[in-house]
Parts: structure tokens; C-alpha cells; sequence
């Protein structure tokens, strides 16, 4: 298999957006993190292929260590949906303007 | 033939996404989300990083993601419509900010000299991957395991039932 | 005597004064009077033990360094000469018996240590300035006779009207005080010293414009401190004050002080044809001016208040005529009646059960002790210029230097001061008259006279009768004794022919008795007083307070109000309260922004990084690729 780097790095590039928009546009906790999940994803893409187009194993490396500090993140995440959900029965993202000015 | 199968699996990634990411309910954003996963664990593969894949398919796709499905299940979220959605005057200059991020990073990935390389023929055995993680870059395994530490501790104080009165 | 020990002159009050001042209401009522009473007499008894070190060019003692910074080397020092030596024995003498009248006079008042610290320290400034062998020793003094007076004016400053008076008082003294300060650095900065005699002996090199400039400076610092016009309007209301302090500060000593320092610095003003003659046309129009409002006013104090003024204005009168001897002659003699006048006076005040106003007493003479009659009249008979009293003498004196001056302006300036001696005898017997003569048209209740308030009378009545003996004129067969001991000092040598000076002294005598008879004639028996808008005039000091509030505090007020609403309120307020509306404004804007939504958080997050791929495109675009 021979494809040009840009093309590789479009996939992840398109792939991130669609995450961010995700992020931008969904109201719902949920969903957002979900989006960020989604960026995650493309960065590990990015990795990889840069892994490929430099020949080392350091891009992959840093993916296994992505995944690593995702799952940790995941975690406290959802941990966190949990106790909002307890707190105000919804997890609507506007609904948690506490810290508003 | 393999070149084929990338473009295909791209497209299948992002076709997937855009399904999760415009899905109602969680719990089909959540399995849309899984099939993309996939078709990028495959990707990866093609990429050379065999190692990568599988574990993309058995953390992300086999761990994280369930544990989306969990949570969803937990809150009794996946019959649950959510709330109906914004006005287009809220998230058409957002989609329209997504459209304009999209095409900056397409031109600047596609304008830089390095894009016409190809990339490919690569193949790292799970072998040498292991041995440059717990080689150099062990320290790193260390950090990131004391991370996971915290982050199981910090989980399991907010998860801990509600004082009286502060439950809605 | 070893010269250093001169400064135990001044320095005694002030050691008194600071123990009265930290310790005297602890200390029993006795001692703290006693002791006030042993400083000041102290001084007058050391004044006479160093007195032969006055002769010849006199001692200098100098106590400490008191700045030395390269060129400038000013010690503490004092010079005790022919000029110093006779008014120091003045103040000193006088002060220590209107301390003795006044531990009778304040008897009654609970705040005694406040009281003698303050006179204490007043005799201490004072002799600082008449012993001071540098200008900032002077300017010390200056300053310090000023503050004791404030202090002392607003004595009970319970009441609002006399501290008013003597923030006035402080404050119009203030005025020729900064004309003083200019002076005095002007002349440090021309002569490179602060010595007074050094100063004094290249006065001759300095050119005759600044000269000028400069005499008419220190004229302006001694207006201030000795009332003369236009730095007149605080001594009258300065009679608010406790009357040893009006005796003490304002009739003998302090408003004295002016006329002393134009002494001091005769051989320096007297280059100046110009100022000698602002000099005399500054004295002889306060001396009409004073003797004319003195003429009206109902208060005893400030009839002699007035008469004060009158007398200091005879005094400039002498210098500007060019004869510090006749000036120091006067001051002298004014100092011995016009103290027994006022202490008198205290005496009668006490005896009308503290009623100020002439009209409401009378009778004093049958009502009161005799003899404060009699010493109230040997002053009044020494202010008035009768025959061969002291104030006769001085006066005359005066009025021959003015009368044989070769300048023909002069001859006016003689006019005025026969003029208002005639005034000044009217207005004395005017007094006289509507105090002891008649009946008793008050209601108050006479206080007992102490004893300490009447014998003090008596030396001061002696001193002001016989005064004329320290300078008696050689025609009437006296030596000038005042006039030799000054020497080189006593400026321009009077001569004139035996008989003008016999016309003179004849007209003066004329002229007091004219001015009794004319009083005689017209308060023998009671008359109410007149009450029309020439006596009004007369009786508010030409409206001299009213035209200072019209000239200098209205436009000063309407000033400060423009500079507090229009610049300070208006323009900085206004500008920095702006300011800050707008800052805080665009703070309530960003307020906004901070919505406490994630999702505009991270709406904003997107933007920032279409900003930032924007810079990037922006880049390559102009770099034209990598």
C-alpha cells in the first residue's frame, strides 16, 4: 500500500473536525465527550501515520500512551456525568452556569 | 488493492462519524461510533501498526466505548430523547466555523511539500513497539500508570452516593 | 563672665517653658508659677550681670553647629551688643512683671501650664530674635514669637471667635512672614552668609535696585509681625487673648519686633533713599489710620490695641527718619506705659466684672482701688505725650528727626505725626474719662484684685514716667545717654537749633493739651456714643477687614471653589470617574462573556483556532509556500 501523506493526515484532519463539531454543537455532556473522543482518535491517526511516513516506533508509542490517559480521562468524565446527573437530573450543558460572571 | 481499501475505510470512518455525531440517541451514537472505530483500527494496520489496531479495537472500541454505553445504560439516558436541538441561528455560524476550520486544515495539510510523500510499506513488529515502551520510554508507562491511579481515585470520590439534601 | 554662658538668657525661658510644658499639670499650681516666674527673672538678672560684655562691639557666644553642609556653615549663635543689650533687658524686665501680674490674673483659670509654657516660650523666641547673631537664629525667633502668639491668642479656644483671632492673627503675620523668608534668602544669596553684621558690612557692595527690593522685603516681614498697614487687621482682634498676653506680646514686646529688625538691619536699609521713605510713609499712615479708629472703638482692649499700632507706626516713623536711637527710645518707653496700660486695664476690666465696653463703665476711680486709677493715668499721661513723661520724650524726639530731615517730604510726614498726636491725646483722655469719671454705668460684679495684679503696676509706671531720662535731649539738659550707648548704631545725627527744637517741644506740649482738653470738653460728663457712618467707619478699622475679604479671601474663596467644583470635581473627578465608568462598563461587557456555559466556552475555543489556522494560511500565502 503506497497513499500520499497529505492524504493521510486529510482522513485525521476531517476526522477532527467532524469530533470539534461534534463538541461545538451537541448540548448534551454526553455527546461532547464523545466528540473528544472522537479528536482523540484523530490525533492517534495522525500518529500513526507519522509513525509510517518516518519510519520510527515513537508515533505508536505515544498512541498506546494516548489511549493510556484516555481511558484515565474517560474515567473521571463520566464519573462526572454520574454525579451531575445526581445533582440536577439532566445533562443538558447550559444547565451547569454556575461559575456564570 | 490495499491503497483501495484505505480510501474505503476512511470513508467508512467518516461516514460513521457523521452518523454518531448527528444521532439522537446515545446509545446509536455510541454503536455508530464503534463501527468507525473499527474501520480505523483497520487503517492503522495499513499503516503499519498492527499492535495499535488491536488495542484501538479492544480499549477504545472494546473499553472506553462501553463504558459510554454503561454510564448510558446507568442513567437510563438510551430511551430518552434528548433535548430537542437548537435553532439553526445557533448552530449554522458554528457549522458554518466547522465548514471554515475544515477547509483551513485541508489547504494547509495539502499545501505543505511533505503531503506528496508517500507513506506505506511499513510494518513495526509488536516486538520492537514493546520494547521501545518498556525500553525508553518507561518512565512515561510509569507516569501514565500512577494517571490511571488517580484518575480510578478521583472516579471513585465522585462517585460516592450524594450527602442528604444536595440530590435533586 | 565667660560669653557662653549668654545663652543661659534665652535658654532659661525655654527650660521652664518645656518642664511647664511636659510636667506642669503635675507639678503643684505653686511651683509651676514660681518657676514660669524664675525663668524670665533669671534672664532679666543675667541680662544685667553680662551687661558690660555689650559694650565696644559686643560678645558672641555660639552654642553648636547647627547646619554645615560645603560653603554653608550656620552655627546657633548668639550676639549680644549695644542694639540687643537694651531691649533684651526690656523684654526681659518687662516680662517677668507681667509674669508676676499674670500669676495673679490667671489665678482663676485651671489650664496655668499651658499658659506659662506658652509665655515661656514666647520670651524665649522672643530673645532669639533680639539676641540672634544669624538669620535663621532670627527667623527662628520669628516664627516662634508668631506661634506663641497664636497659641496664646486662642488661649480659650472654647471659644470659636477667639480662635478665629488667632488663626487670623497667625495667619496675616504669615503673610509678612513669607516676604521676611524671601529676604532672607535672597540676602544669603547674594552675600553668602547669615551673619547679620557680616551681611550689614557688604551691605555697600550689593547694587542700589536690589537694595531697594530687598529693604522693602524686610519692610513687608516687619508690617506683618508689628501690625503696620497693610498687614494691619489682626491686632486688633488679637485682643481676644488673656491680657498679660495682649500687655506681654502685643503692646511691648512681639509687635516691637518689626521695628527691631529694621534696626538690626539699618546699615543695609538705610542705603536706600526709597525705602527709608516707604519706611516713614508706612508708619505715618498707620499712625493715622490707628489713632483715627482708635478714636471710636468701645472696647478698652482694642482703644489700646489700636493706640499700639499708632505708637509702632511713630517708631517706623524714626528709622525711615534714619534715627534708630529715637526709634529704640520710643520702643523703650511705649513698652513700660502701654504694658502698665494694659495690665490697667486688665485691673479694670476685672474690677467691671469682665466688661470690655468703655460706655458700660465709668466710676472706676471712686469704685475701684485708687492707685489703679493713678497707674492707669501714668500711662495714659505717657501715651498722650504730656510734658516730661516718657512717651513726651520719645515722641518729640521723633518728631524733630522727622521735622529736620533735608528731604521736604518729610515735612508731611511731620504733619501727620503732630497730627495724630493730637489724635492720640484725645482719644487717651477719652478713655480716661469714660473709665474713671461719672458714675458706674455697668451691672457687672467686680472681681477681687489679687495683689499680684496691682504691684506690678507700679515699677512699669515709674519706668514710664521717668523714661525720658534714658535719652534725654542735650537742650533740656539731659546727656542722650541712650543715644551714646548706641554709638555707630543710632544712625543719622539729629541736629537742629535750639530753638526749633524749643518750638517743637512747645507745639507737642500744646498739642497734648489741646488733645485733653478737647477729650475734657467732650467726655467730662457722659454722652452715649455717636452713632453715625463716620463713627461705624472708624469703629470697624476703615472697614479694613471687609476690603482684605473683598480683595484677597473672596477672590481666594471663588478661586479655591473654581479650582475644588470646576477643576478638581469637574475635569479630574469628572475625567477619572469616566474613566473608570468605562472601564467598568466594558467590564460588565466581558461580564457577559463569562456566561458560565461550556458550550460558549467552547464555541470560543473553535474561533480562537480558526484565528489561528487563519495566521497560518495567512503565512503561506505571503511566504509563498515553506
Amino acid at each position: 500500500m503506497m497513499i500520499p501523506f497529505g492524504h493521510a493526515l486529510a482522513f485525521a484532519a476531517a476526522l477532527f473536525i467532524l469530533g470539534l463539531t461534534c463538541v461545538l454543537l451537541r448540548r448534551q455532556i454526553l455527546m461532547i465527550l464523545i466528540g473528544v473522543e472522537i479528536m482523540l482518535n484523530a490525533a492517534s491517526l495522525v500518529f500513526v501515520a507519522a509513525s509510517a511516513y518516518w519510519r520510527q516506533v515513537d508515533g505508536q508509542v505515544f498512541v498506546i500512551l494516548l489511549m493510556a490517559i484516555t481511558a484515565a480521562e474517560v474515567a473521571v468524565a463520566l464519573a462526572m456525568v454520574v454525579y451531575l446527573w445526581r445533582r440536577k437530573r439532566t445533562l443538558v450543558a447550559d444547565e451547569f452556569n454556575g461559575m456564570h460572571g | 488493492m490495499t491503497t483501495a481499501l484505505f480510501y474505503i475505510l476512511g470513508i467508512i470512518l467518516l461516514a460513521a462519524t457523521l452518523m454518531c455525531i448527528t444521532r439522537r440517541n446515545p446509545v446509536h451514537a455510541v454503536i455508530y461510533l464503534v463501527a468507525g472505530f473499527f474501520a480505523l483500527a483497520l487503517m492503522f494496520y495499513l499503516l503499519g501498526a498492527p499492535l495499535v489496531a488491536a488495542w484501538e479495537v479492544i480499549v477504545y472500541a472494546g473499553a472506553i466505548m462501553v463504558l459510554f454505553l454503561f454510564i448510558i445504560m446507568m442513567l437510563g439516558l438510551a430511551p430518552q430523547e434528548v433535548p430537542e436541538g437548537p435553532g439553526w441561528q445557533r448552530w449554522l455560524p458554528l457549522a458554518l466555523l466547522s465548514a471554515s476550520l475544515m477547509a483551513c486544515t485541508l489547504l494547509l495539510i495539502l499545501e505543505d511539500p511533505a503531503a506528496g510523500q508517500k507513506v506505506g510499506g511499513f510494518y513495526l513488529a509488536p516486538q520492537a513497539l514493546g520494547e521501545a515502551l518498556f525500553g525508553r520510554y518507561a518512565m512515561a508507562v510509569e507516569m501514565v500508570s500512577f494517571q490511571l491511579l488517580f484518575a480510578t481515585i478521583g472516579a471513585y470520590l465522585l462517585g460516592r452516593p450524594l450527602p442528604k439534601g444536595e440530590d435533586q | 563672665m565667660n560669653d557662653s554662658l549668654l545663652f543661659l538668657i534665652p535658654l532659661l525661658p525655654l527650660f521652664c517653658a518645656v518642664i511647664n510644658l511636659l510636667f506642669g499639670m503635675r507639678l503643684p499650681r505653686l511651683f509651676a508659677e514660681v518657676m514660669a516666674v524664675t525663668g524670665v527673672a533669671g534672664a532679666f538678672a543675667l541680662t544685667l550681670l553680662f551687661w558690660g560684655h555689650a559694650e565696644g562691639d559686643g560678645s558672641r557666644a555660639v552654642l553648636f553647629t547647627w547646619l554645615n553642609s560645603g560653603t554653608v556653615d550656620i552655627s546657633f549663635a548668639l550676639n549680644f551688643d549695644r542694639l540687643a543689650a537694651p531691649m533684651t533687658l526690656m523684654v526681659t524686665g518687662v516680662a517677668t512683671l507681667i509674669h508676676l501680674y499674670a500669676v495673679g490674673y490667671m489665678h482663676e483659670d485651671d489650664d496655668y501650664a499651658r499658659f506659662f509654657a506658652l509665655l515661656n516660650l514666647f520670651v524665649f523666641a522672643m530673645l532669639a530674635i533680639v539676641l540672634a547673631d544669624n538669620l535663621l537664629v532670627l527667623f527662628l525667633g520669628w516664627e516662634g514669637v508668631g506661634l506663641c502668639s497664636y497659641g496664646l491668642i486662642g488661649f480659650w479656644y472654647r471659644k470659636l471667635e477667639n480662635a478665629k483671632a488667632g488663626t487670623k492673627a497667625f495667619l496675616v503675620t504669615r503673610v509678612g512672614d513669607v516676604f521676611l523668608g524671601i529676604a532672607l534668602l535672597w540676602l544669603f544669596a547674594l552675600t553668602g552668609t547669615l551673619s547679620i553684621n557680616a551681611i550689614n558690612a557688604q551691605a555697600a557692595a550689593i547694587s542700589p535696585g536690589v537694595v531697594i527690593v530687598l529693604s522693602l522685603l524686610l519692610l513687608l516681614g516687619a508690617c506683618g509681625k508689628s501690625a503696620q498697614v497693610p498687614l494691619m487687621t489682626w491686632l486688633a482682634d488679637a485682643m481676644a487673648g488673656p491680657t498679660p498676653v495682649s500687655a506681654l506680646i502685643h503692646a511691648a514686646t512681639m509687635v516691637t519686633a518689626g521695628v527691631y529688625l529694621l534696626c538690626r538691619f539699618f546699615p543695609l536699609v538705610s542705603l536706600s533713599a526709597v525705602a527709608m521713605t516707604a519706611i516713614t510713609a508706612i508708619g505715618a499712615v498707620t499712625a493715622i489710620y490707628a489713632a483715627t479708629c482708635a478714636m471710636a472703638q468701645r472696647e478698652i482692649k482694642r482703644v489700646l490695641a489700636y493706640s499700639t499700632m499708632s505708637q509702632v507706626g511713630y517708631m517706623f516713623m524714626a528709622v525711615g527718619a534714619g534715627t534708630v536711637a529715637g526709634a529704640m527710645f520710643h520702643l523703650l518707653t511705649h513698652a513700660f506705659f502701654k504694658a502698665l496700660l494694659f495690665m490697667a486695664a486688665g485691673c479694670v476690666i476685672h474690677l467691671a466684672g469682665d466688661e470690655n465696653d468703655i460706655f458700660k463703665m465709668g466710676g472706676l476711680a471712686r469704685r475701684g482701688p485708687v492707685e489703679l486709677f493713678w497707674a492707669f493715668l501714668a500711662g495714659a499721661v505717657c501715651l498722650a505725650g504730656l510734658p516730661l513723661t516718657g512717651g513726651f520724650f520719645s515722641k518729640d524726639g521723633i518728631l524733630l528727626a522727622l521735622f529736620t530731615h533735608p528731604d521736604p517730604l518729610y515735612r508731611v510726614f511731620w504733619l501727620i505725626g503732630v497730627v495724630t498726636a493730637l489724635l492720640t491725646a484725645f482719644y487717651t483722655f477719652r478713655l480716661v474719662y469714660l473709665v474713671f469719671a461719672g458714675d458706674y454705668r455697668g451691672t457687672g460684679h467686680p472681681h477681687a484684685l489679687p495683689l499680684l495684679m496691682r504691684w506690678p503696676l507700679w515699677p512699669l509706671a515709674l519706668l514710664g514716667l521717668a523714661g525720658g531720662l534714658f535719652n534725654l535731649p542735650v537742650f533740656v539738659g539731659g546727656g542722650e545717654a541712650l543715644h551714646h550707648w548706641y554709638g555707630t548704631m543710632a544712625g543719622r545725627e539729629v541736629a537742629a537749633s535750639h530753638d526749633v527744637e524749643w518750638m517743637l517741644i512747645g507745639l507737642a506740649a500744646a498739642i497734648a493739651a489741646a488733645g485733653w482738653l478737647a477729650a475734657h470738653w467732650r467726655y467730662r460728663g457722659y454722652r452715649p456714643p455717636l452713632e453715625n457712618p463716620v463713627s461705624r467707619f472708624l469703629l470697624s478699622g476703615w472697614q479694613a477687614d471687609a476690603l482684605v475679604d473683598r480683595l484677597f479671601v473672596r477672590p481666594f474663596t471663588s478661586m479655591a471653589r473654581f479650582c475644588s467644583a470646576g477643576c478638581d470635581r469637574a475635569l479630574l473627578d469628572g475625567t477619572l470617574d469616566g474613566l473608570a465608568r468605562l472601564v467598568s462598563s466594558w467590564g460588565r461587557m466581558l461580564v457577559q462573556l463569562t456566561t458560565g456555559r461550556l458550550t460558549t466556552y467552547l464555541s470560543a475555543f473553535a474561533w480562537g483556532f480558526l484565528v489561528l489556522l487563519g495566521w497560518f494560511l495567512l503565512k503561506l500565502v505571503n511566504g509563498g509556500g515553506h
